[in-house]
């Protein structure tokens, strides 16, 4: 349609005639006299219809939340982190309407709430940006007299250093950064030297994930994943750029595929539904989390500065608490849950077994938090940028 | 053409002929591919795993898919009504206009093509959030306008210099108001740029990311923005099923689009 619009009617314009020469009338005039003005015009006012209805419903439901309380939930998440099941569940038993809106990253959340007219009530996330979002003043400090159900979560949540005692966020699930390999090209794998094995030169994926990379580059190289040390990540950098040599390539987005293909013989991965799915269906795929420690990550919830209806976002929040309801995001969702009352009420077995969705306790044990880097930023860029441009 | 294709032998002619064959190839694999594995018995969107239509029930329940597909079809809709509507006032508008008048119009209108989105996504943001305008449907569609009107105005410019302007002045002459030219002379002729430049920007709406990432707000996540953000726990055959759909609603389109064309062609040659 649109090649042949544009060729069609982008013709050379023509010099204007001043003088009243009358032209000869072209032949379709008569016959599409009526028509088409008056679809025009229908379309015209139906549109115009349209966007003042939307935009009057808009500020509708806007001046029916800020009455307090309210009936509405706006919440903005991860696509497939909170089930269908559970936003039915709350729905049914609170009255309250729930539209769930999704994000693709933690910057896109990041610049929505920093517009300051998101109109998100609740939001989701990752453990760094949490503390960025807490530097940022975007999001309000939970009033636990509020909140029932926090005994429910495992400790390695309550505790955890980028949001000690849950002050502004409530881990919801959670996950890992380790490496997953085909045991058709490796026997086993516990180390992170396997993605930096010659042995396998152009069999070997990492993330393409600056932060990832360096979980990685950092462990190896005998330092913890959370370092902010010039002269550490200058060491992970040269171990990284080492490593390029014998990659195959970066790859964040089909290496589950590549690891059953055996394309890969072994990759560096995140742990979710992707890697999961390739886990349970390919006995020779394998996921671990490295014994140089890995690191682990949550995606937890969160109330926005000047989100409106308040009192429904404690309510979801306890919702997600009950262990019965938590255990729908392994069933339902493919995800590890953070809340340790809800293991022993999950139906799929077979998940809990799962390294790629639930790792071992004792595999995480070592595991760190990725923080937000801070100032630290800058070094693990310009490292980055030499890694890939060498 | 022919003569210097001789001269020079028939191998620039048989390159050609592959190149062409190639590029049609790598055009129309990724569809069939879509097409192929939406009908994919298998949770992973490469493993073949038998022949199963399961992935359309699927679909059918999936109620946060179907509600993005909602927003993006309202959005496309009124965005491209809009900017063609804009198009069509614009290409009246310039035809009143002296050169220089017309340059400085014609410059302003097309600079956001060449402002990269995610500058205009960025700004707008901020516009909304200094006007504390909630995001929500008119915030998605006045951003999808600042990406779609350039094109609306450029079809519809082009196709309304085109028209030889002895038309509106003989209607004139005849008697007829403005609206009445408008209404039997302009928009007539206009028709077929109106409908091309209205599928055109109801194309670029419903693909937006960019745009919609930046203007989009409460129950207001298009239809790709839904997808891109499914990426993260990973792709089933249901994204294909639904991309099956979608290719199939646009060939009966496109079918729609050449019969009636192909119609008017043999009218005409019988009158």
């Amino acid at each position: 349609m649109a090649p042949y619009a544009v060729t069609s009617y982008a013709a050379p314009a023509r010099a204007r005639t001043s003088s009243h020469t009358l032209g000869t009338f072209p032949k379709g005039l008569a016959m599409s006299r009526t028509t088409l003005p008056r679809t025009l015009l229908a379309t015209c006012v139906l549109t115009v219809t349209a966007v003042l209805a939307t935009g009057c419903g808009g500020s509708g439901s806007d001046a029916g939340s800020s009455s307090g309380g309210g009936k509405e939930l706006h919440v903005y998440a991860w696509a497939g982190e909170i089930p269908d099941s559970v936003v039915k569940g709350f729905e049914k038993e609170t009255g309250i309407k729930v539209t769930v809106d999704t994000f693709d990253s933690n910057e896109t959340m990041t610049a929505k709430l920093s517009s300051g007219s998101s109109g998100y009530d609740l939001v989701e996330p990752s453990q760094y940006t949490v503390q960025q979002l807490i530097g940022q003043n975007l999001i309000q400090p939970l009033d636990h007299s509020k909140i029932e159900g926090l005994g429910n979560l495992a400790p390695k949540f309550r505790t955890a250093t980028y949001d000690a005692g849950n002050k502004y966020s409530i881990p919801w699930i959670w996950g890992t950064t380790g490496f997953a390999y085909n045991d058709t090209c490796i026997k086993s794998a516990t180390s992170w030297k396997t993605l930096f094995d010659a042995k396998y030169k152009g069999k070997l994926y990492m993330l393409d994930n600056m932060l990832a990379a360096y979980i990685a580059g950092l462990q190896v190289t005998g330092h913890r994943a959370t370092s902010t040390d010039k002269d550490e990540i200058a060491q992970a950098t040269e171990a990284l750029q080492q490593q390029k040599k014998v990659l195959a390539g970066y790859n964040s987005t089909n290496y589950p595929q590549l690891l059953s293909t055996g394309q890969a013989c072994a990759a560096e991965a995140w742990s979710g539904t992707a890697m999961a799915k390739v886990v349970a269906s390919d006995p020779h795929v394998h996921y671990v989390i490295p014994e140089e420690g890995g690191s682990i990550w949550t995606d937890g919830i969160a109330i926005p500065k000047g989100a409106k209806n308040v009192t429904s976002a404690y309510k979801f929040i306890n919702y997600l608490l009950r262990p019965e309801v938590a255990a729908k995001a392994t069933d339902d969702g493919s995800s590890a849950s953070a809340n340790q009352a809800a293991r022993k009420l999950i139906k799929n077995k077979a998940a809990l077994e799962n390294t790629a969705i639930y790792a071992p306790d004792e595999a995480i044990a070592k595991a760190d938090f990725l923080l937000d880097p801070g100032t630290a930023m800058q070094y693990f860029q310009q490292g980055w940028t030499k890694v890939k441009a060498s | 053409m022919r003569s210097r294709a001789a001269r020079t032998g028939h191998l620039p002619d048989a390159v050609t002929g592959w190149l062409a064959r190639g590029v049609i190839v790598f055009l129309y694999v990724p569809i069939v591919v879509v097409v192929v594995l939406s009908f994919n018995d298998s949770d992973l969107t490469y493993k073949w795993a038998g022949f199963s239509t399961r992935w359309y029930g699927v679909l059918a329940q999936d109620t946060d898919l179907l509600a993005a597909l909602r927003v993006s079809a309202e959005a496309g809709v009124i965005s491209a009504t809009l900017a063609t509507l804009g198009g069509l006032f614009a290409a009246m508008g310039m035809a009143r206009l002296g050169p220089r008048g017309r340059a400085l119009f014609s410059g302003s209108l097309f600079l956001p093509l060449v402002i990269p989105e995610i500058v205009l996504g960025v700004a707008l943001l901020s516009v909304f959030g200094t006007l504390r305008a909630s995001l929500g449907m008119t915030s998605l569609v006045l951003g999808h306008l600042v990406v779609t009107l350039p094109y609306a105005a450029l079809i519809v410019i082009g196709a309304h210099r085109a028209l030889d302007p002895s038309l509106d002045e003989a209607a004139a002459d005849l008697g007829c108001g403005a609206w009445q030219r408008l209404r039997l002379i302009t928009l007539p002729l206009l028709k077929h740029a109106l409908l091309a430049s209205w599928l055109l920007c109801f194309t670029i709406s419903f693909g937006n990311i960019v745009m919609s990432t930046f203007t989009g707000g409460v129950g207001t996540t298009t239809l790709p923005l839904r997808v891109y953000s499914l990426l993260k726990t990973g792709l089933t055959p249901e994204i294909n099923a639904l991309g099956t759909l979608l290719v199939l609603f646009t060939f009966v389109i496109i079918l729609g689009a050449g019969l009636r064309q192909m119609r008017r062609v043999l009218v005409d040659d019988r009158t």
